[in-house]
Parts: structure tokens; C-alpha cells; sequence
């Protein structure tokens, strides 16, 4: 059997935007909020994934919005999977494609296999299989997680990934406690970057640095073995904000070093643009009360709660030997520190 | 025996705690003429998006079989006042689900009241609100939309004034006095029932006949029954190069992006950030947009790094969802004449503040 004739979008992706391939693979029509960075992702990866590629979702936002009410938006071949089951339906579908190569049933070729969750499918109850689908490096394939920070399509209530003390469906603010978000926001691709030397590309990104995300989706596809990428998307819902300030927001996110740009190719690890700066010292990271005062989940925050939130950013960037990834400060080498 | 609802049609999720209080409080309101009513949100909008149209209904009855009998439906049948939210939503209502766009006025009872929150006169509102066979009046409460969020509540006395309005417009639901009667058990008791006297008596109605309006161009969309689906829930994909046929965003828009050709630098940052896929590129290397597709987040407009070259204008100005470079493309004054004439009737662009 033939392969069908299809264009191929040029693999070599490089900072200027104006030689991205213009063909979309995930196109108008979806369902989701004004302004939400997640299906601006979902179009990312698309776009540099190019036609053969096989695509699974887990339940979420850009399940739900994306393929109801008998239409999608989706060029490329989608399937739905369970909410906790991205790491298993990509390693079932890479097995899937090698046993029919093998038996001569599909050309031998490269497709690529991408299964996407969210933060609540995946950094809470898709992490086992996450894990799983880390440690097997005889398939090919990418994660992606969408960090929305909250568990969007069902009005917002808290996940594992949700900031400290911002307020959802879960965490109201009251007047006798003002925060009963307590828990820090988990760090899901150094989690599993630190836990899985099998793992051949892991990264963290963010949706307002679309270049970015693009270069990382395509080097994950273009390794074997299992890959993880990660992005941070604003989402004007649950966020609470005037959705046309996603873009900025996302981009504020990594000025302040809440998100970092970071990825680790074969246990390289490397930072990119703003956060490489801010890590070499040559650029200020901005006050995050600029980015906590945006947003109406942090609408109930005192003086005294952006000063916390500042205090763990900052020893995040200034303790920690690898800043605003792993949390190692002390090594039996000597005290570490990322300014020597 | 008698029913009747209220229904708040309004922008999902920046006026969902707005339209919660004004259903919730028009059936407390009631029960002080032992009435008995509920509320409901309509199912289909759920889970609601930003921006996208939704509606909540208060359900009034003399009796709990009626109510109860009301209750059942998707929607409740003797609509007589249908309150909107966003005077935009005038030009057609698409829900997050699927029934096509739907006249503002579809459900309005013969004799039924349209409320809208608006600056405009009844004249321009009549050019957008599709005609209807029967006779029903126009209402307009002065004043600008109310947009909220989520969390943060935009306490602006809309929902009170709204409330009173109601009141002045379908007095044989619910009376002014109950509302005030209800408002006084309440918190800030004397706020409230000031912002309900002067909703109650600044709001202005207009007969409006049989036949008068705009051309309504509904067709009723036919669902595929479970017979016609395809095995194992299987959608066809879009062709490559093509959009959904299925579900336009238009209706979702407050203010559309509009372009100036003349200053744009061709530097592509529209066409990358915009997360519906909007933009389309013409050989000149301009970007032009896809309004049909387009949701109005203004993300486009806020990423432009040339001061005034994408601005955001109130949507409620425009007639057609066609693409606009082809006029430029024919004549590039007669394009600028017509931007300058939609900004001037839109008393200019919605401010934001650029990143660059």
C-alpha cells in the first residue's frame, strides 16, 4: 500500500516566524473560550507535527470543546482516551503502528504519535501512566501537557497544578480564611525528568513563546523513544482577566520566573531565551505582583501573600543549583547555588 | 393556571454570576405575591465559555404543578421578557451547542417585551433584531454592558436596575413593590432599591409591530438522529486547507478586529498568536481576517506592534461577516472612508494598552 501524497511541512524550524508553514492541521471552528491559549497550543503542535501524525486526547477543554455536537476542527486522525490514560494510549497506539509495520500491513515510515493531557489528566491522574510511558524506550513517541492551572472545562476547580493560594471552585476565599489553596504547584516535567533516565527529551514551555513550543513539539518528535513536553497556557476563564491580555500574560509569566523555559535533551539540560538570561544574570526578573495583580483568582491576595509568593520564587531562582527546575540547594560536594 | 419566564440571555462566564442574581432574585422577589418559581440554566450551555451566548431563565407560576410541568423543558414556553445582557447579542445568538444562530427574538412570547441594556436607539436596534409575525415590544435600558468575571463580581447595580426594569415591563409577574420588599430584607437595602426604582423608571418601551425589523434568515438547523451517525462516533475529518463547517464563532464577538492595511508591517505576529486560526494571507503579504471564524478576544489587536494599525471596534456597527481586503485590494480610499465610518458610528476604538 501506497502512502498517500501529502505535503510535508519543513522540519527545520528556526526563530523567525515569517517561514512557518501557513497549512493548519487544527483550523477554526472550536469551541473554546475567547482567548484560550490551550487551542492556540493544540494549533503549535499541529502545525509542526505536519499530516502524519496520529493524535490522542485525553478528557478536558480541548477534548470536549474541540470535537462536540458532531464537528472538530481537527485535519488530523484524533481519537478521545481516558482522562488518566495519555501515557498508555500513546504507547498502545506507537506499539500498534510497529506491529503493523513489521507485518508489512502500513509502509514503513515515520509517524509520529502524540498524545496530549491537561493538567488535571495528566499531572494528577495520568501521572502513573505518564510514568509508565516515560520508562519504555523501545516506542516513539510525545506528551504533551496543556498547564492551564485548574480543571477548566468543568468551571474551574483546583488541580495539583493550581498555584498556591489562588481561588477556584475548590479554594474560595472567605472572610474568616482569606487562602485555602494551600498546596505549591508541582513541577510535572522535572518530576518526571528527575525519576526516569529513559526519557529522552523532556521541556517546559509556554504558549506566549510560540517559537519556543514549536522548536521543542518538533525536537520531541524528531527523537525516538519517549518525549515530554510541557506548556503553560493563560485561560481567561479560570484565570479571570480581559481575554485579549492571554498573550501578555504568558509572556509576564516567564518575565517573573513563575514559568521557565527549560528542556533537557539526552540529560542536557538547557534553558531558552528569557529564562537563559535571567539564570546568566543579565536580565532582572520582573516583581511577580505584576503578573498576581492581573488576574481575578488572585483578586483576595494581601501584601503579605504576593511577599510569600515573591519569598518561594525567589529562592527558587537564587538556592536551588539547577533555578526553577529541581529543587536540589545542598549536594555532599558542597553547598550549590546557581551563582556559584 | 398561569406561567410565565424571564430569560437573561447574556455572555457566558463575564455575566454568569450577573444573570445567577437577577433569575435568583426575581423568584424571591415573587414569592412576596405568593408566587411560586425557579430557576434554570439552559443545559445545552454548559460548560459555558467566555463570550459565548447562554441563557438563564426565572420560571414564575401560580401554582408548583405548573411550575413544575414548566420546569421540564428545555426551555420554557411563555417567554415575556427576554433581557439582554450585551446589546451585541441583538444580532443573533449561537450557544456553545450546536442549534445554529438564532434570532434574539425567537422564543418571545406574542405581546412579550424585549429588554435590552444599550445606548443605542430603538431605530438602530431594529436594524439588527430580526422581524416576527406577531406584535411585541422593544424595551432599552440605558446603560453599558456590565462584564464580570468568574471570581470578581462587577457590582454596578445592572442586576438591581435590570431587575426593575422587569418590573416596569411585566408587572403582572413581578411588581416593583415585591422586589423592593425583597431588596429591603437584604444586605445594602437602600442601594438596591435606588437601583431599582431608577431602572424601573428610566427604562423606555416601543411598540414594535408585525413585519417590522430585520430580515430574519433562521432556518432551523436539523440535527442527524442516532440512526444517521457514523458507527462508533466516528466525525469525519476537515479536509486539509479548509475550516468547520459546522460551527462559526461570530456570535461569541463584543468588537471585531479591524485592520489598517495601509500601516500594517507585515510582520505576521497577528496570523501567529491568534488562537482561531483567523488570519488568512493575501499575495501582498497582508493578513486578512476570516470574521466568520473570528471570536473577538482582541489578542491581535493587543500583540500589533504598530499603534492603531489593528483596533478593536464594537461589533454591533457591522452587517456582514465577509472579509474585508478585498475592498482594499479595489480601492484603498474608499477602504479607509469605510473604516473611518465604522469608527465614527462606533464612537471610536475599545482602548488597550500594547505590549511592545
Amino acid at each position: 500500500m501506497a502512502a498517500p501524497e501529502l505535503t510535508v511541512p519543513d522540519l527545520e524550524i528556526n526563530r523567525r516566524i515569517t517561514i512557518l508553514p501557513l497549512q493548519e492541521y487544527y483550523t477554526s471552528g472550536h469551541r473554546t473560550c475567547q482567548g484560550c491559549e490551550s487551542a492556540l497550543v493544540m494549533r503549535y503542535m499541529a502545525k509542526v507535527a505536519g499530516p502524519r501524525t496520529l493524535v490522542t486526547g485525553t478528557t478536558g477543554c480541548m477534548y470536549v470543546a474541540n470535537t462536540s455536537y458532531n464537528s472538530t476542527p481537527w485535519s488530523l486522525p484524533w481519537a478521545h482516551t481516558q482522562l488518566g490514560s495519555s501515557g498508555s494510549s500513546a504507547i498502545g497506539t506507537s506499539a500498534a503502528l510497529k506491529a503493523l509495520m513489521r507485518k508489512g500491513k502500513i509502509p514503513d515510515e515515520r509517524i509520529n504519535v502524540i498524545a496530549f493531557c491537561s493538567d488535571g489528566g495528566g499531572g494528577d491522574m495520568g501521572l502513573a501512566t505518564l510514568s509508565a510511558a516515560m520508562q519504555d524506550t523501545r516506542y516513539n513517541l510525545l506528551i504533551l501537557l496543556y498547564d492551564n492551572e485548574s480543571y477548566a472545562n468543568t468551571d474551574i476547580q483546583a488541580s495539583g497544578m493550581t498555584p498556591w493560594g489562588a481561588v477556584t471552585a475548590f479554594t474560595p476565599s472567605g472572610k474568616r480564611q482569606r487562602i485555602t489553596h494551600h498546596r505549591w504547584k508541582k513541577n510535572v516535567p522535572a518530576l518526571l525528568m528527575a525519576g526516569h533516565p529513559t526519557g529522552r527529551y523532556f521541556a517546559n514551555t509556554s504558549s506566549g513563546f510560540g517559537m519556543d513550543l514549536m522548536e521543542k513539539v518538533r525536537t520531541a518528535l524528531d527523537m525516538d523513544g519517549p518525549t515530554f513536553v510541557q506548556t503553560h497556557d493563560p485561560c481567561p476563564k479560570g484565570w479571570d482577566y480581559d481575554p485579549r491580555m492571554s498573550h501578555e500574560l504568558a509572556v509576564m509569566a516567564v518575565e517573573c520566573g513563575i514559568t521557565v523555559l527549560w528542556d533537557c535533551l539526552e540529560g542536557e539540560l538547557r534553558y531558552q531565551g528569557i529564562s537563559r538570561q535571567q539564570v546568566e544574570g543579565k536580565l532582572r526578573r520582573r516583581p511577580v505582583a505584576d503578573y498576581l495583580r492581573r488576574q481575578g483568582r488572585f483578586a483576595h491576595f494581601a501584601d503579605e501573600d504576593i511577599d510569600f509568593f515573591q519569598s518561594r520564587i525567589d529562592e527558587m531562582w537564587e538556592d536551588w543549583i539547577l533555578p526553577g527546575v529541581l529543587r536540589v540547594n545542598q549536594t555532599p560536594f558542597g553547598p550549590g547555588g546557581s551563582r556559584g | 393556571m398561569s406561567v410565565g419566564a424571564v430569560d437573561i440571555t447574556y455572555r457566558g462566564i463575564f455575566q454568569k454570576n450577573l444573570a445567577g442574581v437577577i433569575t435568583k432574585e426575581l423568584v424571591k422577589a415573587a414569592r412576596h405575591e405568593d408566587k411560586i418559581g425557579g430557576t434554570v440554566q439552559r443545559y445545552g450551555d454548559s460548560p459555558e465559555r467566555n463570550g459565548i451566548p447562554a441563557k438563564q431563565f426565572s420560571v414564575i407560576a401560580d401554582d408548583a404543578d405548573s411550575l413544575r410541568v414548566e420546569m421540564t423543558k428545555y426551555e420554557p414556553s411563555n417567554v415575556v421578557v427576554v433581557a439582554v445582557m450585551d446589546d451585541t447579542l441583538t444580532k443573533g445568538v449561537e450557544s456553545w451547542a450546536w442549534y445554529g444562530v438564532r434570532p434574539i427574538n425567537l422564543n418571545l412570547a406574542p405581546g412579550g417585551t424585549l429588554l435590552v441594556i444599550s445606548r443605542r436607539s430603538a431605530e438602530e436596534l431594529l436594524e439588527l433584531i430580526p422581524r416576527r409575525e406577531y406584535a411585541w415590544n422593544l424595551a432599552i435600558l440605558p446603560g453599558e454592558p456590565s462584564f464580570g468575571g468568574l471570581w470578581v463580581y462587577n457590582d454596578d447595580g445592572t442586576d438591581y436596575r435590570t431587575m426593575g426594569a422587569v418590573s416596569r415591563v411585566a408587572g403582572d409577574l413581578v411588581s416593583l413593590d415585591s422586589l423592593l420588599a425583597q431588596a429591603a430584607s437584604g444586605q445594602d437595602g437602600e442601594l438596591r432599591a435606588e437601583q431599582l426604582r431608577e431602572g424601573h423608571d428610566s427604562v423606555r418601551a416601543y411598540p414594535v409591530d408585525a413585519g417590522v425589523g430585520a430580515e430574519d434568515t433562521y432556518e432551523p438547523v436539523e440535527m442527524p438522529g442516532w440512526t444517521q451517525m457514523r458507527e462508533g462516533l466516528v466525525i469525519p475529518a476537515v479536509p486539509v486547507g479548509e475550516t468547520n463547517p459546522l460551527f462559526k464563532k461570530y456570535t461569541t464577538r463584543t468588537a471585531r478586529p479591524l485592520v489598517k492595511f495601509d500601516a500594517c508591517v507585515k510582520c505576521q505576529i497577528c496570523y501567529t498568536v491568534c488562537p482561531d486560526e483567523c488570519f488568512i494571507p493575501t499575495p501582498e503579504g497582508h493578513w486578512d481576517i476570516r470574521y466568520e471564524s473570528c471570536c473577538g478576544c482582541g489578542i491581535c489587536a493587543q500583540s500589533c506592534p504598530v499603534t492603531g494599525c489593528i483596533e478593536m471596534v464594537d461589533e454591533a456597527v457591522f452587517d456582514s461577516n465577509e472579509p474585508l481586503h478585498g475592498v482594499y485590494e479595489n480601492n484603498r480610499e474608499e477602504y479607509e472612508e469605510l473604516r473611518q465610518d465604522k469608527l465614527a458610528k462606533a464612537g471610536g476604538p475599545i482602548p488597550h494598552y500594547g505590549i511592545f
